[in-house]
């Protein structure tokens, strides 16, 4: 079985500042990493090869700048055997649609997977579109909020999928998309073995020309939707502060004549 | 260019047999959208048995009903109902289509999006019109809420995006309103789904799903023990709500994955949050900051949940909640 | 030695004033009424015991959370001129009991006084009021380009005067030195009332004695710090943490002088043995690698200046102790990834409450690297022959043991307190004998103090007592802690 693994570095910190002239993200001295969510995709993946057994192949793919690969080698050091990191300027300022087909062309060039996985979102973008827009693109079965492969293999497989008011149980023919939600497992910690092993693996980098995609789908020309404006929300809220280490009473009181005044009860 | 593209479109969603509400808050949505432009507002509604819901949707502001009632639509499918949609949206070339951002919508919306290679913008919080350029325009958070993007798809149609549930009111039902019903049909082909479902398990949580909560009690390591959260339960019983949770408290197994609020979790928007024991990381903060009214309860005079909160309790959540529990028991 | 738990303090008390109405109302007057809390038992009550354990309390008469250096001068005045026992206090984190009020009086709670006064990039120095927490500190100082090197593991609760007062030390120390390393200056108001500014935005000072230097570990007997000036580092490289897993506590051990002999650029060596990690796992609702066969962990940060380096260091760390019978080596390089490595760390004492709310964390002795093994089989052999369960923590690469120990089922929790610290007392004769001191960074405080002044040559003692009596003559701040009565 062939599994594919789609991942993102993203900044690791939720602090962010913004270039207010481009509207891009400062990247500047600030540290990446691999998108907490998709070490879930990651560690189920690597889950599935040991269910599988041999002949089961995990190939890690990213698109992003050349640093990005750091983000391939990690998820090859909790072990996933081959990294492909799509990389071209060419591909700046792409949206979720044009990220999507490239990274679609990427999985081709890779030679396809019965099984493709993507965490639930990224913790920049937080879109959670561009790993069912792959499948999508790909032709496969699209899976999203999956909590949990139950089993796998022979053509088909079957899911949880977290949903609304509890978990619904799937049945799916390969090739399957997956994007997985964090309660799918606990990621492991990689080795120093798999360290060693991600820093000697070759990561091959291709670029726009390398990819089958007319230029009018990549980076700004390919990507339908365009960030206009970008502004930093003001969330204080100047509200009433009420000690309950005075009286516990007069503190339930300031909460009951808000929960009237709203209506609550 | 795109003129043949007109009207707002809405996708109805459809929860054992019945249309949710929060379909309601997208006509709301769609009704300004729709008014501002000067063009129809079409709900779609795809299901099994929905026909004789359709009147709802009209009561509820929307001009037109396109119906999709099949067996087959019975239950959720991505790729059925993204065939059907995108089968409808050729057919009838809407400019605008919008969803909710539940589970619902952000699976079906990718699908159809990358079916048809138009822009989608996800999980916004306030939709406007550009009435310069006739432009939907789209705002939603990023980064765990600290920056808001504006956002607008210039070129390609339709203009797609899935927004937040609670973001707005639905319009009260106004059974004068009248409009058309049109029964679609779609083919065979895209009808026929590939996925079994083979099963629902619901989960066993009080009261409705976390994004669909008008109140939702949220707790976090102040709670001190998981045991404890049974104080947060019972209270969200009286108040008709769900019970919500920090990451550190679902990190210590305190509550389940999905009462998760925040940037890992989920993004909610209740009319009333009370956070009991939560410091308010800013991962916290992004998924609960939209609620209408927010009551912290946390003994850190300095925790930055106060910062977003209208009532600010500075005390022990294990004091203060059974005592509010106390006083709306009797 | 015995006689840890307080029992009667009443002859103690007799030899201060006692707050009277008219009293009371000047110590309102000095520091303001809303900053005075007395006659309410549920408000002083948190202030009567700190992190030693709830075995170690004593009320006090009142509490004066004091808004700046000239309110606490003015009540120390009040308190010379009646003779009335005054005891600072930080966070009330300290683990020696060194913040409990033993013979009632005020306690000076520095808790309001929590700003960070200036971040000074020419002279790198932060000043700050002796109430912020240590963590607070760091961020803020991080934000601007800059390391404040200091680390109790406590940081995110501590205060930065607590560190100071108690020369604090942590899981940096092997790479940073303790608190006293990152201090250069303190405004320090003496039990007269006099205020005192010692060193300054400086790192040479060879003018007369230090004053500064004597303050730091003083815990709160010789006068109360109320501005801190600190060093600050350079922002450090790149960091990676590994988390060796060892088949026994021996192997461990011998790891890590080997480690630190490579000259890899360590920062943090923190050992946790078996019982501590079960503990801690469990509290935090995970499972660690290797869980089931480890019987001790090592959790090793590494810095490096480059990427290259780093790899080169963690590489050859690792393989050291793989070499040396390690059954694993997890390497973390991202954020997210040394969060889960750290959670559990972070989480010990927490664990160790919850586990055993008379869990006894006082344990803090310190011996050379070399003799590590040697202390580390006596703390075993201790816990066998007694019957009880031990936890064994530390800073390992500093030779700093935290030995925790849990009450046996059935013990009177007041025997317990006397049985914890003569436990702690024969094991701190064997550091003494192995070269080692009875307390790396808790301090005395009052847990330690029997041992301290019986394990201390007696001519050392009496010029300490010397100088305690020239700085607070009438021995009315802190009575009872650190050199006793």
């Amino acid at each position: 079985m062939r599994i594919g693994v789609l991942v993102k570095q993203v900044p690791a910190t939720e602090n962010v500042r913004i270039d207010e002239e481009t509207g891009t993200m400062v990247r500047e001295g600030v540290e990446a990493e691999l998108n907490p969510l998709d070490l879930h995709a990651v560690e189920e993946a690597v889950r599935l090869k040991d269910r599988l057994g041999e002949g089961t192949e995990i190939t890690v793919i990213s698109m992003g700048p050349p640093q990005a690969q750091k983000a391939v080698r990690a998820a090859i050091a909790m072990g996933c055997d081959r990294g492909l990191l799509l990389s071209d300027r060419r591909f700046a300022g792409s949206d979720t649609l044009a990220t999507a087909r490239t990274l679609a062309a990427g999985v081709k060039k890779a030679g396809g997977f019965d099984i493709l996985l993507s965490g639930e979102r990224a913790t920049d973008g937080e879109t959670g579109q561009v790993g069912p827009a792959v499948g999508q693109v790909l032709g496969m079965s699209v899976l999203t909020f999956v909590s949990a492969v139950e089993s796998a293999g022979k053509g088909s497989l079957v899911v949880r999928r977290a949903v609304e008011g509890g978990h619904e149980r799937v049945e799916a023919p390969l090739p399957a998309m997956l994007s997985v939600v964090k309660e799918i497992n606990t990621p492991r910690l990689c080795t120093l073995g798999g360290k060693i092993r991600a820093k000697k693996t070759e990561i091959p980098v291709l670029g726009a020309d390398d990819l089958p995609l007319p230029a009018e789908h990549l980076g700004l020309p390919g990507s339908p939707t365009k960030v206009v404006k970008v502004s930093y929300p003001q969330i204080t809220r100047s509200g009433k502060k009420v000690s309950a280490a005075d009286s516990v009473d007069g503190a339930v009181e300031e909460i009951l004549s808000v929960l009237r005044g709203r209506g609550i009860v | 260019m795109n003129v043949e593209y007109r009207g707002v479109w809405t996708l109805s969603e459809v929860r054992d047999g019945r249309i949710h509400p929060v379909s309601y808050e997208l006509l709301a949505w769609g009704r300004d959208l729709a008014d501002t432009l000067g063009v129809p507002l079409s709900a779609v509604l795809l299901g099994s048995g929905v026909t004789e819901q359709a009147p709802d949707l009209i009561v509820h502001g929307a001009d037109q009903v396109y119906v999709v009632d099949d067996p087959s639509l019975g239950h959720f499918r991505a790729d059925s109902f993204s065939k059907t949609l995108a089968e409808l949206v050729n057919r009838h070339k809407p400019e605008i289509f919008i969803a909710s951002a539940t589970s619902t919508g952000r699976t079906v919306m990718p699908v159809v999006y990358a079916d048809l290679a138009t822009g989608l913008t996800a999980d916004c919080t306030e939709l406007g019109i550009d009435t310069k350029e006739r432009l939907l325009l789209q705002t939603r958070p990023a980064i765990g809420g600290n920056v808001m993007a504006d956002i607008k798809t210039p070129l390609s149609r339709p203009q797609m995006c899935t927004v937040r549930p609670r973001s707005k009111k639905p319009l009260p039902a106004d059974p004068s309103r009248t409009g058309r019903i049109i029964a679609e049909k779609a083919e065979p082909g895209a009808l026929s789904s590939v996925m079994k479902l083979l099963e629902f398990l619901p989960e066993k949580n009080v009261g409705a799903p976390l994004q669909d909560a008008e109140v939702i009690v949220a707790g976090g390591k102040g709670m001190k023990k998981g045991a404890n959260f049974a104080l947060l339960e019972e209270l969200a019983a009286l108040l008709g709500g769900s019970v919500g949770a920090s990451r550190t408290a679902v990190d210590l197994n305190w509550a389940p994955y999905s009462s998760q609020v925040g940037l890992s979790g989920k993004s909610v928007t209740p009319k009333l949050y009370i956070a009991c024991g939560i410091s308010g990381a800013v991962q916290h903060l992004a998924g609960m900051s939209a609620s209408d009214t927010v009551i912290a309860v946390n003994s850190d005079p300095e925790a930055p949940i106060f910062r977003v909160a209208d009532l600010a309790i500075v005390g022990d959540a294990l004091e203060v909640i059974p005592a509010l529990i106390g006083r709306l028991k009797s | 030695m015995t006689g840890t738990f307080f029992g009667n303090t009443d002859a103690l008390r007799e030899r201060y004033g006692k707050i009277t109405p008219e009293i009371l109302r000047e110590i309102q007057e000095a520091a303001g009424a809303k900053n005075v809390v007395a006659g309410d038992p549920e408000a002083l009550e948190s202030y009567a015991s700190d992190e030693a354990g709830i075995m170690f309390t004593s009320m006090p008469d009142a509490v004066v959370k004091a808004e700046s250096a000239e309110q606490v001068a003015a009540v120390m005045k009040v308190a010379s001129k009646y003779k009335i026992p005054v005891t600072p206090r930080g966070a009330g984190s300290g683990l020696a009991g060194a913040a409990v009020p033993l013979c009632g009086g005020i306690v000076l709670s520095l808790e309001k006084m929590n700003r960070i006064l200036e971040i000074d990039p020419v002279n790198r120095v932060a000043v700050v009021e002796p109430g912020v927490v240590t963590n607070e500190l760091c961020k803020a100082v991080a934000e601007q380009g800059f390391l404040y090197a200091g680390y109790p593991m406590s940081t995110e609760t501590s205060f930065i005067g607590g560190n100071v007062a108690t020369n604090a030390g942590g899981g940096k120390v092997i790479r940073y030195g303790n608190t006293r390393r990152h201090v250069l200056g303190l405004e320090v108001v003496l039990p007269t009332g006099t205020v005192l500014n010692l060193g300054g935005r400086i790192r040479k000072d060879t003018w007369g004695y230090s004053l500064m230097q004597l303050m730091v570990g003083s815990e709160g007997t010789l006068g109360i710090i109320t501005r801190v000036i600190v060093n600050l580092e350079p922002k450090p490289g790149k960091t990676v943490n590994l988390l060796v897993a060892f088949p026994d506590l021996d192997s461990a051990v011998d790891s890590v002088a080997k480690v630190v002999r490579t000259g890899i650029s360590v920062i943090s060596c923190e050992l946790m043995d078996k019982l501590s990690v079960n503990i801690a796992a469990s509290h935090v609702n995970t499972v660690l690698p290797y869980q089931d066969r480890a019987d001790a962990f090592l959790l090793i940060q590494i810095e490096g200046d480059s990427d290259e380096r780093l790899e080169e260091g963690y590489e050859k760390v690792g393989t050291l102790c793989l070499e040396n019978g390690a059954l694993e080596v997890f390497v973390a390089e991202s954020r997210t990834e040394s969060g889960m490595i750290w959670n559990i760390r972070q989480n010990l004492a927490e664990a160790m409450r919850a586990h055993d709310p008379y869990c006894s964390l006082s344990g803090d002795m310190v011996v050379p690297l070399s003799t590590v093994p040697e202390m580390v089989e006596e703390i075993r052999k201790a816990g066998k022959e007694r019957g009880i369960a031990v936890g064994i923590l530390g800073h390992i690469a500093d030779g700093n043991l935290h030995p925790i120990i849990f009450k046996p089922a059935g013990m009177e929790p007041m025997e317990w307190a006397e049985y914890a610290e003569a436990f702690y007392d024969d094991l701190t004769s064997v550091a003494i004998r192995l070269g080692g001191v009875g307390s790396g960074e808790h301090g005395i405080g009052y847990v330690k103090m029997p041992i301290f002044l019986h394990s201390k040559p007696a001519e050392e003692i009496e010029i300490m007592r010397g100088i305690k009596r020239s700085f607070d003559p009438d021995g009315i701040l802190n009575p009872g802690k650190l050199l006793g009565s």
